[in-house]
């Protein structure tokens, strides 16, 4: 029994990844109709900016937490009003394969400057210790990572259901042409939510700093998994990846225990099953799916 | 009705240039190995029939699959087995592949096919990163990250060592599959691809099942990646992950986009342009390969995004234009553009 | 072209060989004649922008270039030919662009020899073009065993290291020193699953015991499940051995170490490792590991002389594989200055069944029966930044495995040449 509530709990901490990288995607998909296959690499650019703002510049964990992401929010910004943007007027698949290119130059700019070796980066003095959860002793530093994820998606919840601004994105998330017609300026906050997308994306590249290996490739072969996440979720709705990340996150936990064989495939198998069921996701609507 | 929506019929006078392309092409696909290095002119031709395949359904349907490398890889690994194994002529081997291929497309293509746009492109990717991770861990058939090593070319005895005397025995695939390719494009099944690409509700309202015709065109669409990724695995001696791994879905995505979506032909200049790039970028000593081939194709798409193909039919046209103008014929009133093609299909529409 | 090519060869050949008589007189003349082309042309293929750049990449070049150098000045004018090429290529670790370009290399670079080749699938890819160009090829960076095993031929020759000779190093000596109970993980592919049973063999045979293995997800993030699960296994595991490579190995040691196994008496030895691993994550984060190096070049006087003129050119520390290359170009050259001639059956019949000890290859056999060259090999352990005294100074070398123990055993492999 403690070993499966650990499980699960080891689930929930990896969930929080995937979780925090699905929620960006499905907030820039809904603002702009975009899906970003950069985000991975952004992501990459998350960790590997808390790398380097120790080893050059010895900026602490904490400090990167908030530096990081405001960066990323910087280059979010540039990269939608020079590129994304010259693509909206035309397919959604374009921009599709712009961020796919992006993502290319990103990985390669990094890997030709830093090679592909991983980097060292500590995990702060104040969380290397464990905490006595009741049942087991867990790293300090995961229960952290799992209150950060828990409390940033509520966060962002919170702000897209109870602020102006929130319903404002929301509303143009779900219904874009009604906004539009009832003279909501909808033009204005879809930079800002491109770059939040971005940063959200680039802190969870911080947080994962301390317990992943830190190189150019650790974003690539995630984001596909957090595709299959969106798509198990619903591409059009925040609250289904949100959920969805953390539950895949525990079904792939308990996976690695009792069906070690089917552990990296299990995703796409739930992925399949869930579109032959619904094929709009579990929390989609049938027009977010076109 | 439907053939209100085309934009394929070309006037009558713009034949001979074609029959004149064909000539041109097919020539240069012959003289190829004596042009560059034949085991890289082979590359080419076979890149060039999995690229136009990608287009088919990119180009002619308005899909983009980002997971054609499981169809590649399944056939690649197949038309191996079945030419380790049973010592048959390798022709064969490699129609094995491709009919696995469009079998393992037919439940694949029924999941994905009931979506459109980008949740196509995500979902495609998803399932064929699942087939990597079962060819990875399937070591006792596909070798795992060894790879299925020593596939033999066999053809009644004949001696197809030199791969200067294999890229003829293997040529006549390509240029079957490609044939195959240009006869669906302008089939009238073909044109109901492209109607439903334009406006899936109008075909649907018409009484067309656009479900059934995608999932049809999703299948060829694999099986002549099939064909490609068989003779691939026969002509390199070997099939690895690499033929499974996502990126070989992204370089095909790339080749369709750099030669010019929906031209399939563009698609060929597209494989060919990227495969001596890589080829010359491992002895230069530059070692950045994704940031060359990144940035060429983040400016294709933000700037030439009819790609090689529509630009040099767009200048064709326009050079005809000129030559027409001084002639006899009255300049075309304002806002009527002229009715040469260049329509290259620049939107995939949703 | 191909015809132009090959009239311009045979033009160049004619008007060479016509120079060749002519202008030499002397000892080496003739034996100049017996080498094809009038010059031999050393070809590394490898890895010089994915994860093997550091490892190996183009510091390797370096490696046979010294190489050369050092042959020349061994034997000046009686040297088989003056005209020595190194070229190179870059395969970007993938099998196909390996294949190709190897083929490029025997017949239009006109190599004698191609060394290094890392990543498996483009290691056995090459092996395959050696076999029916029926010319020399040296492979130093793949790990996997079948290039000595079902896959071998007779013109390939495997240097340095392999999964068998990771495992069983590093399995049998940790237990001999009094690691009796293990527990394995190991990822799920063909690398991982080698390295498992090399590994519980070879724990076995050294009077140990695996309580118990697990297969991890590749690639993995999170090895939380099963570092949970160590210390509840009864009995108790003294080691917890870990078969991942690369970036899973870096997940594996930074949550081994959050989870304090190694204060709960849980030690950790490693498959794979190597010195450029240690390096970039510093050697803090593996302090305490143990694994087997096929080379350290801290070892003794020998290597470090050999490391500081590698450094001299290249600025850095060489790992394993750098002075596995200045090896095995080496003794290329010094086989076809014995046979009189670079025509490859010859070569290979001077390599088979040599003798040898240089500075990388200590007590150096090449088996006759499955060209797997053995040598002396280290069980090695990280220390802890605290004792590391000099740049890459990050190892301690616990005992030296002779090379009759090392790999595994000629009759064991299934190869038939």
């Amino acid at each position: 029994m403690t070993s499966f509530l650990q499980q699960c709990f080891n689930g929930l901490v990896s969930g929080g990844f995937y979780a925090l990288l699905a929620l960006g995607l499905a907030v820039i998909f809904g603002m702009l109709g975009v899906v970003n296959f950069a985000h991975g690499a952004f992501f990459m650019l998350g960790a590997f900016g808390a790398y380097l703002a120790l080893a050059e510049l010895g900026i602490p964990f904490w400090a990167a937490l908030f530096l990081v992401p405001a960066t990323l929010f910087l280059l979010g910004m540039l990269l939608e009003r020079t590129l994304i943007r010259r693509l909206t007027p035309f397919d959604p698949l374009y921009n599709f394969l712009l961020t796919f290119g992006l993502t290319l130059v990103l990985q390669d700019a990094v890997k030709r400057e830093y090679g592909v070796q991983s980097q060292p980066y500590p995990r702060p003095a104040e969380l290397s210790g464990s905490i006595d959860l009741g049942l087991f002793d867990y790293p300090a530093y995961q229960v952290f990572v799992l209150a950060a994820a828990v409390v940033l998606c509520t966060l962002v919840w919170l702000v897209l259901t109870r602020t102006r601004v929130g319903m404002v994105v929301r509303a143009a998330t779900e219904r874009p042409e009604l906004t539009g017609a009832l003279g909501v300026n909808v033009g204005r906050w879809v930079t800002p939510v491109f770059a939040f997308g971005v940063a959200l994306a680039g802190l969870a590249g911080v947080l994962a700093a301390p317990m992943r290996a830190v190189n150019p490739l650790m974003g690539a072969d995630l984001i596909i998994a957090v595709f299959a996440v969106v798509v198990i979720g619903g591409l059009g709705s925040v609250f289904g990846s949100v959920v969805a990340g953390f539950a895949i996150g525990v079904a792939q936990s308990l996976g690695n225990l009792y069906v070690p064989a089917l552990s990296q495939t299990l995703i796409f198998i739930i992925m399949a099953c869930v579109l032959l069921w619904r094929p709009a996701g579990l929390f989609g609507r049938e027009e977010a799916r076109t | 009705m439907i053939r209100l929506l085309l934009h394929h019929t070309e006037p009558a006078g713009r034949r001979p240039l074609r029959w004149l392309l064909l000539a041109a092409g097919l020539s240069l696909a012959l003289a190829l190995p004596w042009l560059i290095y034949p085991p890289v002119a082979m590359d080419i031709v076979t890149w060039a029939l999995f690229a136009a395949a990608v287009d088919l359904l990119l180009g002619y349907t308005g899909l983009l699959s980002f997971g054609h490398a499981a169809f590649w890889g399944t056939a690649a690994y197949t038309s191996g087995l079945i030419a380790i194994h049973s010592g048959l002529p390798f022709p064969v081997a490699v129609l094995g592949g491709a009919a696995l291929a469009a079998a393992l497309a037919l439940p694949i293509g029924y999941l994905c096919v009931r979506n459109t746009g980008i949740y196509f492109a995500m979902v495609t990717l998803a399932f064929a990163q699942m087939v990597y991770f079962v060819a990875n861990q399937w070591r006792d058939v596909t070798g795992g990250e060894n790879g299925l090593q020593g596939i033999p070319r066999e053809l009644f005895g004949a001696d197809l060592s030199d791969p200067f005397v294999f890229y003829y025995a293997g040529l006549p695939i390509i240029l079957f599959g490609l044939f195959c390719l240009w006869r669906i494009v302008h089939s009238p099944f073909g044109h109901v691809l492209v109607a439903i690409r334009d406006n899936p509700a109008r075909a649907r309202a018409i009484g067309y099942p656009v479900d059934r015709y995608k999932l049809l065109a999703f299948v060829l669409s694999a099986a002549l990646s099939g064909l490609a990724g068989g003779l691939f695995a026969i002509s390199h001696g070997f099939a690895s992950l690499q033929e499974v791994y996502w990126t070989t879905s992204g370089k095909a995505v790339m080749m369709v986009v750099l030669g010019g979506i929906g031209t399939l032909w563009g698609s060929t200049l597209g494989a060919a342009l990227v495969v001596l790039l890589e080829d010359y970028l491992s002895t230069s000593g530059f070692n950045g390969i994704g940031l060359v081939t990144g940035t060429v194709f983040v400016l294709v798409v933000l700037l030439f995004r009819q790609g090689l193909w529509g630009a040099a039919r767009q200048l064709g046209a326009a050079v005809s234009r000129a030559a027409r103008r001084p002639a006899a014929e009255p300049p075309p009133p304002a806002g009527d553009a002229p009715a040469a093609p260049v329509h290259t299909t620049s939107t995939t529409s949703r | 072209m191909r015809k132009t090519t090959r009239a311009l060869t045979a033009a160049l050949a004619a008007g060479t060989l016509l120079v060749a008589g002519c202008g030499r007189g002397g000892p080496g003349g003739d034996a100049g004649a017996k080498v094809s082309n009038d010059k031999i042309v050393l070809a590394v293929l490898n890895d010089q922008s994915g994860v093997y750049a550091d490892l190996s990449g183009k510091n390797s070049i370096e490696a046979v270039k010294m190489a050369v150098a050092d042959f020349q000045a061994k034997y000046g004018d009686k040297a088989v030919s003056s005209d020595i090429e190194v070229v190179s290529a870059d395969h970007q670790n993938k099998p196909d662009i390996a294949n190709s370009k190897a083929q490029e290399l025997y017949d239009r670079q006109q190599a004698d020899a191609i060394l290094d080749v890392p990543t498996s699938s483009a290691a056995l890819a090459v092996a395959g073009v050696a076999k029916a160009k029926k010319k020399l090829y040296f492979n130093v960076g793949a790990a996997t065993t079948e290039l000595t095993g079902k896959q071998c031929n007779k013109y390939t020759f495997h240097y340095a290291y392999d999964t068998y000779m990771l495992a069983n190093g590093t399995g049998s000596a940790v237990t001999r020193e009094g690691g009796k109970n293990w527990y394995i993980v190991y990822p799920d592919y063909a690398f991982g699953q080698d390295m498992e049973k090399s590994f519980s063999t070879a724990i076995g045979s050294a009077g140990g015991t695996v309580v118990a293995k697990d297969p991890t997800p590749f690639p993995n993030d999170n090895f939380s499940t099963f570092l949970l699960k160590a210390p509840g296994l009864k009995p108790k595991p003294d080691v917890l051995g870990a078969m991942q490579a690369g970036g899973d190995l870096v997940n594996l040691v930074k949550q081994y170490n959050e989870f304090k196994l190694r204060e709960q008496g849980i030690k950790l030895s490693v498959g794979l490792m190597f010195i450029t691993d240690i390096h970039s994550l510093g050697p803090d984060a593996f302090a305490g590991t143990t694994f087997t190096d096929a080379w350290y070049w801290n070892f003794d006087d020998r290597n470090r002389q050999w490391a500081d003129r590698f450094t001299a050119k290249t600025q850095t520390r060489p790992s394993f594989a750098h002075a596995a290359n200045y090896s095995a170009a080496l003794q290329y050259l010094e086989a076809v200055q014995r046979a009189g001639t670079d025509a490859a059956d010859a070569v290979v019949g001077q390599l088979e069944g040599y003798r040898y000890d240089d500075v990388f290859a200590r007590n150096a056999t090449v088996r006759a029966g499955d060209h797997r060259v053995v040598h002396d090999v280290y069980l090695a352990e990280v220390k802890p930044k605290s004792e590391v005294t000099t740049d890459w100074d990050y190892e301690r070398i616990l005992r030296t495995i002779p090379a009759a123990e090392a790999f595994r055993p000629e009759s064991a492999g299934g190869c038939t040449l």
